[in-house]
């Protein structure tokens, strides 16, 4: 390479800090969200949706965490509900996508909240029954008035629309930050990375998957059932596989464009290939798995390493990419960076294990 | 008691609505299409123009509104391009800001409002051209912003008054001056035009090697 950079970008090359990198696996929330969503729909996967719904929630409501952390002038942060710039004006041509995903994430919270509440109503009634002081309060409030099957029958409906709309704004955030990063940059990897959306969906997936995995392990241990884990076990081999595709194909892509653009993306090489062998160790494990379910935590942390391996390629190392496309910058991560990028995530866990505290993770049929 | 907590809550909810006045353009508009031409031919990398630009506007060590990049021919001949925002016609670095802090003006500048910036970055990414930075003592996103309080007081950008070689031409683009009848009679160039930005920055013998 010629290392040939803007001076802009020697001054601070890694502008979107690694939080950004806990960011993205906090999207998965969107994506248990969305299989919570579909599960319900279909009426399969009825006995995971529970875990799925608290799981997805406590991530998803905690996910803009991550980029507030990033914010120089965080005090402003409530401008992007206040003021998105979500329609185009002389002044302000084009629509932001971090406003309009503001937007998004506000709309898909609350909608994954209704549904939550009322597909947890007629529980929280029965719940209610059985407890005292705040805690009966807490539960009354939550039931909704839904105090008889026949009334948490009508509610099913209901809980059936609001799964129906969130689906579209979940799916927005499933390829979201990729759609920022190739859309709205001028970093020359990101732009050619024309797969980027798709991989970051299925990606999302593999950890979203991988996560409910490790945290039904942890409750369930000794008791597995496998008519939860092993269609889980599908998704996750399924996201696993495209995940590992997808990253070849694009490394195909890039080496059959230019000879310019392959050497422009080789910082990127080695850790491509090793996404691709942990997600296809990930994808060869679960079908172990599913033979063997004591086997799904390795299947969750090999994922989990992957899609991390993954993550912080797209994120931190194609960020260093100039945009003359011509040199690879270095940056030094400074202070706290590790406990910074962990705080989002550990945040995420805290609000699952409220909920938890509340609703139960598994809900049988009738509501119960 | 009572009384003070209904006017504390009527005061907060009135600075809500009255939120967006805040965002009051600073900017003085004349409706001129404001644009620079650079004579790469006359440029012989004094650095005037970055020293001014730099004293001019606050500029932190380390960032630039304006710089020179250097390129060395193959028969050894030193070429020297200045370059800085280009306040694009079609700015990219205006549709991701979340908040409309930065903003094109009727006269052709793109400016961003420090009151409205929460500083995401997503412009400085969304930049082609390497001209915006963030501000490490405002916490903001910084650029050039053509001087626009001195073109307010009827004074010339900073780097242009600098130049003592009159490398750099300024001014409104549709009016009779120096700057539009060059544009308009003889070749110019202009950097990254495969990014459908239309740059107000033209140049006269730009290297091809330096577009990028």
């Amino acid at each position: 390479m010629l290392e040939y950079y803007f001076p802009n970008e020697a001054a601070e090359p890694l502008l979107w800090h690694p939080v950004l990198f806990a960011y993205t696996l906090l999207v998965s929330g969107a994506d248990l969200l969305i299989l919570t969503a579909l599960a319900y729909l279909s009426g399969s996967l009825r006995k995971a949706i529970p875990l799925m719904t608290m799981l997805g929630i406590g991530f998803f409501a905690v996910v803009l965490a991550g980029p507030l952390a990033d914010l120089r002038s965080p005090q402003r942060a409530a401008l992007i509900f206040t003021r998105p710039h979500i329609a185009a004006t002389a002044a302000n041509p084009g629509i932001s996508l971090i406003a309009f995903q503001s937007i998004a994430w506000l709309v898909a919270l609350v909608l994954s909240v209704i549904f939550a509440l009322l597909t947890f109503s007629y529980y929280s009634h029965q719940a209610s029954l059985t407890s005292s002081g705040f805690r009966r309060t807490i539960y009354q409030v939550f039931s909704l008035g839904v105090t008889t099957s026949e009334r948490y029958g009508s509610v099913e409906k209901a809980a059936k629309v609001v799964a129906v709309l969130m689906l579209p704004f979940l799916t927005l955030w499933g390829i979201y930050p990729a759609s920022l990063f190739i859309m709205q940059t001028w970093n020359p990897a990101w732009r050619s990375w024309a797969l980027l959306p798709v991989t970051y969906f299925a990606d999302t997936f593999v950890v979203a998957t991988a996560l409910f995995m490790l945290v039904y392990f942890l409750w369930r241990y000794g008791g597995l059932e496998r008519d939860v884990v092993v269609p889980i076990l599908k998704i996750h081999a399924a996201g696993s596989l495209s995940v590992a595709a997808l990253t070849g194909l694009q490394m195909a892509i890039w080496w059959s464009w230019s000879p310019g653009t392959a050497e422009m993306v080789s910082p990127l090489i080695p850790l491509m290939y090793l996404v691709i062998a942990l997600l296809l160790l990930s994808f060869t494990l679960s079908l172990v798995a599913m033979r063997y379910p004591a086997t799904i935590p390795v299947v969750a942390l090999v994922a989990m390493a992957g899609t991390f391996t993954n993550k912080w390629n797209i994120i931190v190392n194609a960020q260093l990419i100039s945009k003359t496309g011509l040199a690879f910058l270095e940056a030094e991560l400074e202070g706290l960076w590790v406990l910074e990028t962990a705080a989002p995530i550990a945040l995420g866990i805290a609000v699952f294990i409220l909920l938890s505290m509340i609703f139960p993770l598994e809900v049988r049929e009738g509501g119960k | 008691m009572t009384e003070i907590s209904r006017r504390g809550f009527l005061g907060a909810v009135s600075a809500l609505v009255m939120l967006p006045a805040v965002s009051a353009v600073p900017h003085v508009e004349s409706g001129k299409r404001y644009a620079m031409l650079i004579d790469v031919n006359k440029c012989y990398g004094c650095m005037a123009c970055v020293i001014a630009c730099a004293a001019e506007n606050n500029v932190p060590l380390g960032s630039f509104r304006t710089w020179v990049e250097q390129l060395v021919k193959p028969d050894g001949t030193r070429v020297f391009v200045p370059k800085q925002c280009n306040h694009c016609e079609d700015p990219p670095c205006v549709p991701p800001c979340p908040t409309g802090a930065t903003y094109k003006t009727a006269d052709g500048l793109v400016l961003v409002n420090d009151e409205l910036c929460i500083g995401c970055g997503a412009c400085v990414k969304g930049c082609p051209y390497g001209a915006r930075y963030m501000n490490p003592v405002k916490g903001v996103a910084d650029k050039c912003t053509f001087c626009d309080h001195r073109l307010a007081a009827g004074l010339l950008p900073a780097c242009v008054e600098a130049c003592p070689t009159g490398a750099r031409v300024f001014g409104p683009l549709h009016e009779e001056n120096e700057l539009s009848k060059t544009v308009n009679s003889r070749p110019v160039q202009v950097l990254k035009p495969h990014t459908g930005a239309e740059p107000q920055i033209y140049y006269i013998s730009l290297p091809d090697e330096v577009n990028r």
